[in-house]
């Protein structure tokens, strides 16, 4: 599942675009994004306020099992690092 | 064959002002200099990420290095080495080149600390926000199954900066 500040719309075209068929979740107000502490003030374009970069495995109790904080914009973990860290974990 | 070292075959050894040596190190010091840049699209390859922004610092660094070595060799070794003129060019646009490199390096490290962010063992806060259908959709819902799917064990979380 993924969330940024992008509108639905924006969200949408991208999910066919690159025929992603996971949830895409839009938060252009910082709602949530704030509550997880993970505003970046100004970050976007236009001064805008953005998500930072985070990445987070939780259980179905709601309870985070790994996380992933990127000190550089450019370095996200990959597809299979996310996979291989689900693997590793007793669920 | 007997050699008659004549003052041409001489001369032909001795370098003359047309015969200066090519300044290989300004020329192949600005190619890794603009290599730097190019470095970036190394975060599409199969590289670790992590090594990545040195090496997209690094580059432009070594190239930099290259032509400054370039440049004092066309001004010590001025009877043997070309470049005066293109050296000082190929340093300002491999200084150029670096900056940006050093500039991206600090910018896209700007990003917040997040202490308060949810770590391994905590919960995380439920929340409801619109999809990209415009439906309702919350944490709690996404856990549940989907028709025909069993219920999922976990969910990634990923955000992101958008703006795409």
């Amino acid at each position: 599942m993924a969330i940024s500040v992008d509108p639905p719309d924006v969200s949408e075209h991208l999910r066919q675009e690159q025929g992603y068929t996971f949830t895409f979740l839009s938060d252009p107000n910082t709602e949530v994004i704030r509550r997880y502490d993970l505003l970046h003030k100004a970050g976007g374009p236009k001064e805008h306020d953005i998500s930072r970069p985070a990445e987070f495995l939780v259980d179905r109790s709601g309870t985070v099992r790994w996380e992933n904080f990127t000190e550089d914009i450019r370095v996200r973990p990959r597809a299979e690092q996310m996979l291989a860290a689900a693997r590793a974990i007793q669920w | 064959m007997k050699c008659v070292c004549t003052r041409a075959t001489l001369l032909h050894f001795m370098p003359g002002p047309n015969q200066k040596r090519t300044n290989s190190a300004l020329w192949l010091g600005l190619l890794i200099t603009v290599l730097g840049p190019l470095s970036n699209f190394l975060y599409y390859s199969k590289i670790p990420a992590a090594v990545l922004p040195w090496l997209n610092l690094a580059i432009p660094a070594i190239g930099l290095l290259l032509v400054l070595i370039g440049v004092v060799r066309a001004s010590r070794q001025s009877q043997l080495y070309r470049g005066k003129i293109l050296g000082s060019i190929f340093t300002v646009l491999a200084a150029l080149l670096f900056a940006g490199s050093a500039w991206l390096f600090i910018h896209v490290r700007d990003v917040p600390r997040s202490a308060g962010a949810p770590q391994t063992g905590q919960r995380v806060p439920d929340f409801t926000l619109p999809d990209s259908t415009n439906q309702t959709v919350s944490l709690a819902q996404l856990f549940s199954a989907a028709p025909g799917m069993a219920q999922p064990k976990a969910l990634l979380l990923v955000f992101y900066r958008g703006y795409w």
